[in-house]
């Protein structure tokens, strides 16, 4: 099943260390490495599969969740009453 | 909360300060308490209790750093202290049992799923919203932190008072539990099967 993507048939089927690649792959994509891990990133998902699709799952597991949880509208006369209780409280 | 009182600030800049700095996150502030909650009157509670103590304790707060995180720090601290107790849905899991239990950060990373990216784009706010909130008070927790709200590790491990490795871990561990709760919306919605036809 192919990802929207020709060229996969030229990355290797299996990736040769999961666990540290994966751990690579969601540090990247929580931007813990900056701009240094654009260049990690190309390189691992241009030559391994798993990582490939490890990376788009992950991807748009965190691009749905950023976009589409539903927002709880804040009570209006919240931020008064909040105002309101410290300058009571002072 | 740091121990250290750096300075006094004066009433001027307190309420600088609290207007400037603490205010503006209200939303998200809110936001956090109700998914901790799922409850409308608890979440505004503990968003006021929140506002009270940062205000009580604002000469601890040094100007120029996070506030963000500050706040979301004795947010996330009056829940477990006051709130957790008195919810109106008992706690799935106890939390110094997953704290002992799942602190490790040894984290089997394999990939086991079988949900593809498409499929998950697919997915409607409520099936995502109803999956992240289907999880444990813990895991949901990183994951509003990480993906909601955009903390750092660094800022998360502040916030709940782990190691940055356990951060990483507890994260891996959430999504991996989100991901089992996604693959059986795609499931029902037959995204999963070889077949295209409906029958």
């Amino acid at each position: 099943m192919e990802i929207n993507d020709q060229a996969s048939g030229e990355r290797k089927l299996e990736c040769s260390d999961v666990t540290k690649c994966f751990q690579l792959l969601e540090s990247i994509l929580d931007g813990e490495l900056g701009d240094s891990g654009k260049e990690i990133l190309k390189d691992k998902l241009a030559k391994c599969q798993p990582c490939f699709e490890h990376f788009h799952l992950e991807e748009a597991i965190r691009d749905v969740l950023k976009t589409k949880c539903t927002k709880q509208p804040v009570p209006t006369e919240l931020a008064d009453s909040i105002r309101q209780m410290i300058k009571e409280g002072k | 909360m740091s121990e250290v009182q750096r300075r006094k600030y004066s009433q001027e800049e307190k309420t600088a300060i609290f207007d400037g700095e603490f205010m503006p996150h209200i939303d998200s502030m809110y936001n956090f308490a109700f998914r901790l909650t799922f409850d409308e009157d608890d979440a505004k509670d503990l968003v006021q209790d929140t506002y009270m103590k940062a205000f009580r304790f604002i000469n601890s707060f040094e100007q120029g750093t996070n506030a963000k995180a500050w706040l979301f720090r004795i947010l996330k601290n009056s829940f477990i202290n006051e709130y957790r107790k008195k919810s109106k849905q008992p706690a799935k899991v106890d939390y110094q049992e997953v704290e002992t239990f799942y602190n490790s950060d040894d984290v089997d990373y394999q990939s086991t799923t079988d949900l593809r990216a498409e499929s998950v784009k697919d997915m409607l706010g409520d099936e995502i919203s109803n999956a992240l909130n289907a999880l444990a008070v813990d895991f949901r927790t990183v994951i509003i932190l990480a993906d909601l709200e955009g903390f750092t590790y660094e800022e998360m491990a502040k916030i709940l008072d782990i190691p940055i490795g356990t951060v990483r871990s507890r994260l891996h561990r959430a999504r991996n539990l989100l991901k089992d709760q996604l693959k059986g919306y795609a499931q029902s919605m037959g995204y999963n099967t070889d077949e295209e036809e409906e029958d």
